[in-house]
C-alpha cells in the first residue's frame, strides 16, 4: 500500500448515517447476495425436483409423488435419446473447433500488437451482442440464398456451423481474460535455455494457458448444448435437445427431460469443481516444491 | 404418454362403440357436406384387408410399368401431430403400430410429433419444396386445406395405388373423389376430428354454448386456436354465420368479435396443441379444443370434457401426404397401406380417439372389446354430426385476406 | 519452422487470427450482408424474388405494420436492462469488494444456473409463477390476492423472464470493471473525508461505468430480440418483434419483411457498439467483458 503524503489527522468519526452505511455494507449486502443467488438457483432446483416427480399422465407440473422411475429409465421417451445424442455431438464438435479458432485469436490479441487490432476487437464482440434471432435468421437467409438445400439440407451440418460461429467470440474473451498476466518471462527463460518457439509453446506456454482453454471449452460446450433460438432457424427438421424440449412443452414435458437437464447441470458443475480442486492442488504442490528448494538452498 | 397401467385400462373402458349406425350417419353426413362425386353408400360388413381392389373405383394415376417391386427401406421419416399414434401399453417408449410395421417389413420408422400447426410445419419445409429438394420427411400429415394447397403447388408425390390394396378397399367412400385430389392418389386420410369446447367441468360446469368463449366470466382463462379456420369458424357459428360459405365479410365480422374478446382480456393465448397443457395446469378453464386431445388429457385431469356446442362445431380431416423428393416414398405408401388394415386401424383408433376413416375398424373394435360402449367422440351420433361444419375452401387471395386479418388479433400482425 | 516464424515475426498475429476471423467473416458478416440484400427483395417463395432499391418500402411497411411490437420490444428490453442493472450491480459489487476468498465461488454460483437449458429454466418459472402454483397459490388461499390475479400471460412475467435470462450478461462485465478499481483510490477518498457512500459515488461508480455500458450492450438489444419469453410467459398482447421475425421467417416465409426487421435490430447493435467503441475504445470489449 503506497503511503500517501496526507496530514496526520485521523479519519473523521462516523456519524449516524455513516454507521448505517457501514451496517448496510457489512450485512445487508451479504443478505442481498444470498437472496440473489437463491433467486438465480430457484428454477434449477425446481427442474431437478420435478425430475423425481411421478406424474399420472403427460404433464409434469404438479407434484404427485416421489419416484426414481425417470432416473432409472431415462431414454424411455421416444426421440429423447436421438435428440440428446445429436446435441452432444454438435456440442463436442463445435466446442473443439471453436476452442481452437478462438484460442488462436486470443493469443494474437493478448501477445501481439498489430494493425487492425481495434477492428478485430470490435469484430469479435459483435456476435455476442447481436440478438440470437438475428444470428439465426441471417444464417438461414444465407443458406437459402446459396441454395444450401441442394448441397446439404438444413441439418446437423448447418447447426454445427452456426454453433461454431457464435462460440468463437466467447472462447476469445474467456481465454484472453486468462492470458492477462501471463508470465512471459518464463517463455523467455525457456528460450534462453535453448528451446525453440515450438518447444517453448509445447512445454511452457500451453500448459500454463490450459486452464483458461478448458474454461473456455466448458463455456462453449454449455452454450452449444443449450442453444435454442439459433438452432431453431438452422436445423430444418433435425431435433436437438432444446428443440425436443420446446416441442414437448406443448403436450407435456416428461420427467426424463428434467433428468437429462439435471445431469447436464451437475456434470458442468462437477467439471468446474474438479478442475478448481486440481488447480488448487497443483498450486499447493508447486508452492511446496518451491519452499523445499528455498530451504534446501538449491 | 400413459405412465399408468390403471389409467390405460380406464381409457379402454371409456371407449364404447355403436358401430353401424354411427358410422353410417357419419358417412352420410360427410357426403351431404359437399365432398363431391363419391358414392355415399354406407359401409356395413367389415371388408377383409385382403379383398382385391375394385378396379372401377381405382384409377391408377401413372401407367404401371412391369418393373420389379421395390423393397421397403431401412428407415422412414414420419412427421405427425401429437396424440396421433398408439403407444404400446406394455412398453410406453414404443409405438405399437410402428413396431408391428417394423416386425413385418424391417423398417425403422423415425416418428416425430413435429407438427403443431399446418403453417408452422410447412414453413420449415417450404424452402426445400420450392427448390425441389428432399425435405427430410417421407410422410407427413396435414389438414385438408393445407393438403389441397400443397397438391396444387405440385409439392406432393403421387402415390401408386397399386401398392396400396388396403387403402383402395377400406377407405370410407365419403373421402373419395375430393375436388382437390380427384384421383385420390396424392393424399390418404389419417384421422378426422372435431373442434369444439374443451373445458374443466369442475371449474365451469357443463358448457354447451359457444358464447362461453366470449363470456367475461372466464376472463383471462380462455385459449383460442392458432388454426385460423377453427377459431374463425367457431366464431362465425357463434354469430350465426355458415363457415362452409365463409366470405370476406364474414371474416370481418368474426375478427371483430374475436378482437372484442381479446380487448376485454378474455383470451389468454392462441395455442396449437398447447391448450391441453394450459387446461391441465389450470391456467385456463376453457379452450377451443380438438376432440381426440381431450380424451387423452383426461388421464392427467379427469374433470376435463369435450363438447360440440349447440351452435355447432368444426369438422376437419388430417391427411397423409408424401412430400416431393422423399427418399423413401415407396415405404411410406406401404406404411399407409399397413395402417388401413382394419385390425391395425382398430389398434390405432383405440388409442387415438379421433374419427377413423378406415372401413371395418369399428367392427374389429366391437369384436375385440365387446364391453366397450359408445364413444361419441370416435363415432359421433347423428345429432352431433348434424351440427358439424367444414370450413369453406379458400382461394389464394381470400386465404391471404383471412390470414392477414387473423394476424391482427393473434399478435403476429 | 521456428526459424521461419522468427524471421517473419510480423505475420504471426495474422496467421493466428486468420482461421477464426475467416469463419466469422463467412458465417457472420456474409449472412448479415445477405440479410441486408434480402430485405430489398420483393416477391414470394413461389413467384420468385427480385432485388430493387425501391424496396426500401419494405422497411417502412414493416415499421408501420409492426410498430406495436417494436415499441413493446424497446419497452420490455429497456425495462429488463434496468432491472438487470439494479439486481446485478449490488451483486457484482459485493463479490468484487467483499468477496475475499469466495470471489470465484460466488461468481461461479452466479453463472452456474446457466449450465442448464434456458428453456427448462423458463418453463420452471412458468411452473413457479403459475396461477395456482407455489407462489400464487398460498397467497390466494390466504386471501392476500384475488382469485383472478395472475402473473403468467402478462407483461410482468415476460419482463421478469427476460431479466432472469440476461442477468449474467450484466453481472459479469460490471464485476470485471469493479474488480479493476484500485482500492487505494477509495481509501484515499476516505482519507480525504469522503463518506463511504461519497467515495462510492465519486470514485467507484464512475470507474465501473465502462462495465455497465458493456453489460447494457450485451443485454438491451439482445433482449429486444428475444421471443421465447414472450411466447412461453406472455399473451397475444405482449408479442415482441422477435416473435414477429420468427413468425415471418419460419411460418409465413416472408423473407423480405423478416429480413428488414432483423436488419433493424442489427443496425441498432452496430450503432450502439460503434458509440461505445468511439467513447471507450475497443480493448475492453474482448478483455474479459463476459
Amino acid at each position: 500500500m503506497a503511503t500517501m503524503a496526507v496530514s496526520t489527522r485521523t479519519r473523521p468519526t462516523k456519524t449516524g448515517s455513516e454507521r448505517f452505511v457501514r451496517f448496510w455494507n457489512r450485512y445487508l449486502l451479504f443478505i442481498y447476495t444470498g437472496l440473489a443467488i437463491v433467486y438465480l438457483m430457484l428454477p434449477v432446483v425446481v427442474m431437478a425436483l420435478f425430475s423425481f416427480n411421478d406424474p399420472a399422465g403427460k404433464s409434469n407440473f404438479v407434484w404427485q409423488g416421489f419416484t426414481l422411475d425417470a432416473w432409472q429409465n431415462i431414454f424411455e421417451v421416444p426421440g429423447l435419446q436421438s435428440a440428446v445424442t445429436i446435441s452432444l455431438g454438435i456440442a463436442f464438435l463445435s466446442t473443439a473447433v471453436a476452442t481452437v479458432l478462438g484460442t488462436l485469436i486470443a493469443l494474437a490479441l493478448a501477445r501481439h500488437d498489430f494493425r487492425g487490432r481495434s477492428g478485430t476487437n470490435l469484430f469479435i464482440f459483435l456476435p455476442m451482442a447481436t440478438p440470437e434471432i438475428v444470428l439465426g435468421a441471417s444464417l438461414l437467409t444465407l443458406f437459402v440464398a446459396i441454395g444450401a438445400p441442394p448441397f446439404f439440407p438444413l441439418s446437423f451440418i448447418t447447426i454445427l456451423i452456426a454453433h461454431i460461429m457464435f462460440n468463437i467470440s466467447f472462447v476469445v474473451v474467456t481465454v484472453r481474460a486468462r492470458l492477462a498476466g501471463f508470465p512471459t518471462h518464463l517463455e523467455e527463460a525457456a528460450m534462453d535455455l535453448g528451446a525453440n518457439e515450438i518447444t517453448t509453446f509445447r512445454k511452457v506456454t500451453f500448459p500454463l494457458i490450459l486452464p483458461g482453454i478448458m474454461a473456455a471449452a466448458l463455456l462453449a460446450f454449455s452454450l452449444s448444448i443449450d442453444d435454442f433460438v439459433i438452432t431453431n432457424f438452422t436445423s430444418g427438421g433435425t431435433l436437438t435437445f432444446p428443440m425436443f424440449i420446446y416441442a414437448k412443452a406443448r403436450i407435456g414435458i416428461p420427467p426424463q427431460v428434467n433428468v437429462v437437464g439435471t445431469i447436464i447441470f451437475l456434470s458442468a458443475v462437477g467439471l468446474v469443481a474438479i478442475s478448481t480442486l486440481a488447480s488448487r492442488r497443483r498450486t499447493m504442490r508447486d508452492e511446496a516444491v518451491a519452499r523445499k528448494h528455498a530451504t534446501d538452498g538449491t | 404418454m400413459h405412465d399408468n397401467d390403471a389409467a390405460r385400462r380406464l381409457d379402454l373402458t371409456r371407449r364404447q362403440f355403436v358401430a353401424g349406425s354411427a358410422m353410417a350417419g357419419f358417412t352420410v353426413f360427410l357426403a351431404a357436406c359437399g365432398r363431391s362425386g363419391a358414392s355415399v353408400a354406407p359401409s356395413t360388413a367389415p371388408v377383409a384387408s385382403t379383398a382385391p381392389s375394385d378396379a372401377a373405383s381405382v384409377a391408377p394415376s401413372a401407367s404401371v410399368e412391369p418393373t420389379p417391386k421395390p423393397s421397403t427401406s431401412a428407415e422412414l421419416n414420419f412427421a405427425n401431430w401429437t396424440y396421433y399414434m398408439d403407444l404400446d401399453p406394455k412398453d410406453e417408449t414404443k409405438y405399437k403400430t410402428l413396431e408391428d410395421f417394423k416386425a413385418k417389413y424391417g423398417t425403422t420408422v423415425k416418428y416425430q410429433e413435429a407438427i403443431d400447426g399446418n403453417d408452422e410445419f410447412v414453413g420449415t419445409i417450404k424452402p426445400q419444396l420450392e427448390g425441389g429438394q428432399d425435405t427430410g420427411w417421407d410422410l407427413v400429415v396435414l389438414t385438408d386445406w393445407m393438403a389441397a394447397r400443397l397438391i396444387r403447388l405440385g409439392w406432393v408425390e403421387q402415390m401408386d395405388l397399386g401398392n396400396m390394396p388396403n387403402v383402395t378397399a377400406n377407405l370410407q367412400d365419403v373421402y373419395k373423389g375430393v375436388t382437390w385430389d380427384p384421383t385420390d392418389d396424392h393424399h390418404v386420410p389419417w384421422q378426422s376430428g372435431m373442434t369444439g369446447l374443451g373445458y374443466d367441468k369442475a371449474k365451469t360446469g357443463v358448457l354447451t354454448s359457444l358464447d362461453a368463449f366470449f363470456d367475461a366470466k372466464y376472463k383471462g382463462k380462455v385459449d383460442y386456436l392458432t388454426e385460423m379456420r377453427d377459431t374463425i369458424g367457431l366464431t362465425m357459428l357463434k354469430l350465426g354465420l355458415e363457415p362452409s360459405k365463409a366470405t370476406n365479410a364474414d371474416c370481418d365480422a368474426a375478427i371483430a368479435e374475436i378482437k372484442k374478446a381479446k380487448d376485454a382480456g378474455i383470451v389468454r393465448a392462441f395455442k396449437g396443441n398447447g391448450y391441453a397443457e394450459d387446461l391441465k395446469s389450470g391456467d385456463v378453464v376453457l379452450a377451443m379444443a380438438w376432440s381426440g386431445d381431450m380424451v387423452q388429457a383426461l388421464v392427467d385431469k379427469p374433470t376435463l370434457q369435450f363438447t360440440v356446442a349447440d351452435q355447432g362445431g368444426m369438422l376437419w380431416t388430417d391427411n397423409c401426404l408424401i412430400p416431393k423428393g422423399a427418399k423413401n416414398a415407396y415405404t411410406a405408401q406401404v406404411l399407409i397401406d399397413f395402417c388401413y388394415d382394419p385390425a391395425i386401424a382398430a389398434q390405432i383408433e383405440a388409442y387415438v380417439n379421433y374419427i377413423c376413416p378406415v372401413k371395418g375398424a369399428a367392427d374389429v373394435l366391437l369384436a375385440t372389446d365387446p364391453d366397450v360402449a359408445n364413444n361419441p367422440l370416435i363415432f359421433p351420433p347423428a345429432d352431433i354430426l348434424a351440427r358439424l361444419h367444414i370450413f369453406n375452401g379458400l382461394d389464394e387471395a381470400t386465404e391471404k385476406y383471412f390470414n392477414d386479418q387473423f394476424a391482427t388479433v393473434n399478435g403476429l400482425g | 519452422m521456428g526459424g521461419f516464424l522468427r524471421r517473419h515475426k510480423r505475420i504471426v498475429p495474422y496467421l493466428l487470427l486468420a482461421p477464426g476471423l475467416l469463419w466469422l467473416a463467412v458465417f457472420y458478416v456474409l449472412p448479415g450482408i445477405q440479410m441486408f440484400v434480402t430485405s430489398f427483395w420483393s416477391g414470394t417463395l413461389e413467384t420468385g424474388y427480385e432485388f430493387a432499391l425501391s424496396n426500401i418500402s419494405n422497411y417502412t411497411a414493416a415499421l408501420t405494420r409492426f410498430a406495436p411490437q417494436f415499441t413493446r420490444s424497446i419497452l420490455y428490453g429497456g425495462a429488463a436492462t434496468l432491472l438487470t442493472f439494479a439486481i446485478s450491480y449490488p451483486l457484482a459489487y459485493t463479490i468484487a469488494f467483499r468477496g475475499g476468498r469466495y470471489k470465484n465461488l460466488l461468481l461461479f454460483l452466479v453463472v452456474a444456473p446457466f449450465f442448464t437449458s434456458f428453456l427448462l429454466r423458463t418453463l420452471s418459472w412458468k411452473i413457479i409463477l403459475g396461477d395456482t402454483g407455489i407462489l400464487l397459490g398460498p397467497l390466494k388461499n390466504a386471501g392476500v390476492l384475488p382469485e383472478e390475479f395472475r402473473l403468467l400471460a402478462t407483461p410482468v412475467a415476460v419482463i421478469f423472464g427476460i431479466t432472469y435470462n440476461f442477468l449474467p450478461f450484466m453481472t459479469l462485465p460490471i464485476y470485471v470493471s469493479l474488480e479493476k478499481v484500485d482500492r487505494r483510490l477509495v481509501e484515499a477518498a476516505e482519507d480525504l473525508f469522503a463518506t463511504s457512500f461519497g467515495a462510492f459515488r465519486r470514485i467507484t461508480l464512475p470507474l465501473s461505468l465502462p462495465g455497465v455500458f458493456a453489460g447494457s450492450l450485451l443485454t438491451f438489444i439482445p433482449a429486444m430480440g428475444d421471443y421465447v419469453n414472450a411466447e412461453l410467459l406472455g399473451n397475444p398482447d405482449t408479442t415482441m418483434i422477435g416473435n414477429v421475425i420468427q413468425n415471418q421467417f419460419l411460418t409465413q416465409n416472408n423473407y423480405p419483411t423478416a429480413s428488414a426487421l432483423s436488419f433493424l435490430l442489427m443496425a441498432g447493435i452496430l450503432i450502439a457498439v460503434g458509440i461505445y467503441a468511439r467513447l471507450l475504445g475497443t480493448e475492453e470489449l474482448t478483455a474479459g467483458g463476459v
